[in-house]
């Protein structure tokens, strides 16, 4: 039963992100930067081996400097996943959980035989399914066309899947409690991306330290910064491990960010099995 | 499921508060109501009387701010107490990107169906509702209003629930369709279906139903039987002329008199007494002025319980 719910569910997120065109729009346009690198990317293969790489109209010979091109671009596609695609993603998204509460759809889904806390959670993990498959495709063709058309395979770049999905799933945390809150796909969107834009002043924790004045002030800086989503830290971890460095401090970012996306979806959930409809 | 009882409301209120300036509405007040197993109910009561709160409350998508409500002896706020039911929304707005097929599959499987009985039971049930096969896969968006109004009912219908509430099942409908979903539901009453009916349409209502309850301004104004209630059928006697003793005699048998210009009229409730009256009226010379057929239907008990 909870299973047949539960992909029934997540099915029909999936309808609405292709009624929609989210999920075609998504998905053509990691298909444009696919083709991008397809045919962008020239290599001389002599005797087996790479003899030249051209990219962006940049020609190598050497190996180190093919790694060095590799590790560019998979650093620029990591960028891009990361920022441009996360805000399509959220905006594509915000919709997706306010239409469920529109008056006649959901008194409708209240009357089955399912928890509330479970219709809520089968739209998030759905729209979660929309991005990640999103991302596993790019990052994965990518990757091959990069790793046969190089001879390098490196998986490191593969980790971007794991925190483009991880940060994504912590923003859609914040679309859900919006959503349910204002039944507002523009709410919703002002919010989250307004978060994203904070993060990377927020990071700039060192400098602020020693720009503030007062005790007070810098406790307060803390404060918001340990407590909201760390999207700019975790994105500059995820170039760091794509580039092949250490990440230092990795985990703070990542568990606290952690901590974030499940108390805004406890508090969603909260809203969501108190509201009358 | 043990009760005798399709749904118990015991002192059900909720009350909205605005926000700025708290004023309290009183959307259900205080409302308890029964409805058997197998009975076909009507909710009925003017706009703003707090039907659709009420059915609401029995769905758990409003909260009761007191009191409490049952479904075949289960809390209706739980979850399970919802499996029996089927229910059809007034307004429902089903979205436009299903297929009819996809919408009774979607919904079925909330109701956790699997894929095996939910192949066999959508074109049964869409057949069922008078849509034709052809346009199971055709887009929701495409449908008229009484296309998605049969659609509506054929997803209520779909996990063959025991208990059929229904918000206006007949709106936008025409009415040949009317007649055909009255057909439908009259089949499923048949087979021991309860259908709890909210409608504004009293004579849909009066047809179909064998209890009503009239709610206004969120209160129970009136419940019963509709043969109860509407027993206000029978025959309207207008006489002249009628000696004192004759008309205590006749008052005694009529169940309303009251005087008139030129004489008395009396009401009685079936044909026999009103027969009776006219032989005793014409034995003693009485003048017989008219004798009228008349009827109590649902409308004037519903203007009189909201009046009052």
């Amino acid at each position: 039963m909870t299973a047949i719910v539960t992909a029934a569910l997540i099915r029909d997120t999936f309808r609405e992100a292709f009624a929609r065109k989210i999920f075609w729009a998504l998905f053509g346009l990691s298909t444009v930067l696919i083709a991008f690198f397809i045919f962008l990317m020239r290599i001389d293969v002599v005797e087996g081996a790479n003899a030249t790489v051209s990219l962006f109209g940049h020609t190598s010979g050497r190996t180190t400097e093919v790694r060095r091109l590799v590790d560019g671009a998979y650093g620029g596609i990591a960028t891009f996943l990361y920022t441009w695609a996360m805000f399509l993603a959220v905006f594509a998204s915000a919709g997706l959980i306010p239409s469920i509460l529109e008056p006649g759809r959901i008194e409708l889904l209240l009357s089955k035989p399912v928890r509330r806390s479970h219709i809520l959670l089968g739209r998030y993990a759905g729209n979660i399914l929309v991005v990640a498959l999103n991302s596993i495709y790019l990052v994965l063709a990518v990757w091959i066309v990069f790793g046969i058309k190089t001879g390098i395979w490196e998986q490191q770049f593969l980790v971007a899947i794991l925190t483009t999905v991880f940060i994504f799933a912590v923003l859609l945390s914040i679309v859900v409690l919006a959503g349910v809150l204002f039944d507002s796909p523009a709410v919703a969107t002002m919010i989250t991306v307004g978060l994203m834009i904070m993060s990377p002043i927020l990071a700039q924790t060192r400098i602020m330290m020693k720009l503030l004045s007062s005790e007070w002030s810098r406790d307060a800086w803390r404060i918001v910064y340990y407590t909201l989503p760390k999207v700019y830290d975790i994105g500059k971890i995820t170039l760091d491990i794509v580039a092949g460095h250490s990440a230092p401090d990795a985990w703070m970012p990542v568990w606290s960010s952690a901590l974030f996306g499940a108390a805004m979806l406890s508090a969603a959930l909260f809203v969501f099995s108190k509201r009358n409809f | 499921m043990s009760s005798e009882y399709a749904i118990e409301a015991e002192r059900l209120t909720k009350i909205y508060r605005s926000r700025l300036s708290r004023r309290e509405i009183r959307a259900v007040d205080d409302v308890s109501l029964q409805v058997r197993r197998g009975a076909t109910y009507g909710l009925l009561g003017p706009n703003g009387a707090g039907k659709t709160t009420f059915v609401k409350m029995l769905l758990s998508a409003v909260h009761p701010t007191s009191g409490g409500a049952r479904v075949f002896g289960e809390d209706a706020s739980r979850p399970e107490a919802r499996r029996p039911i089927g229910y059809l929304p007034e307004n429902h707005r089903f979205p436009t990107y299903f297929t009819g097929f996809g919408m009774l599959d979607f919904y079925a499987a909330l109701s956790g169906l699997d894929q095996a009985t939910r192949g066999k039971r959508i074109p049964e049930v869409f057949a069922r509702v008078g849509l034709e096969e052809k346009f199971g896969d055709m887009r929701v968006g495409k449908y008229s209003k009484g296309m998605l109004q049969r659609l509506g009912l054929a997803q209520a219908l779909i996990h063959a629930p025991t208990l059929l509430i229904l918000d206006e099942p007949a709106d936008g409908v025409d009415p040949v369709g009317r007649r055909e979903i009255r057909d439908i539901l009259t089949g499923l009453e048949q087979q021991g279906v309860t259908i709890f009916i909210n409608s504004h349409q009293l004579v849909e209502v009066e047809l179909f139903c064998d209890e009503v309850a009239i709610l206004c301004k969120g209160k129970l104004a009136l419940s019963g039987k509709v043969k109860d209630l509407t027993a206000g059928k029978g025959y309207r006697l207008a006489a002249a002329q009628v000696p004192d003793a004759l008309q205590q005699a006749l008052c005694a048998q009529a169940s309303l008199v009251a005087a008139r210009d030129h004489g008395v009229e009396f009401q009685f409730p079936t044909r026999e007494l009103a027969n009776h009256a006219v032989d005793l009226l014409r034995s003693q010379k009485c003048e017989i002025e008219s004798l009228i057929p008349t009827s109590s239907t649902l409308e004037e008990v519903f203007v009189k319980a909201v009046e009052q």
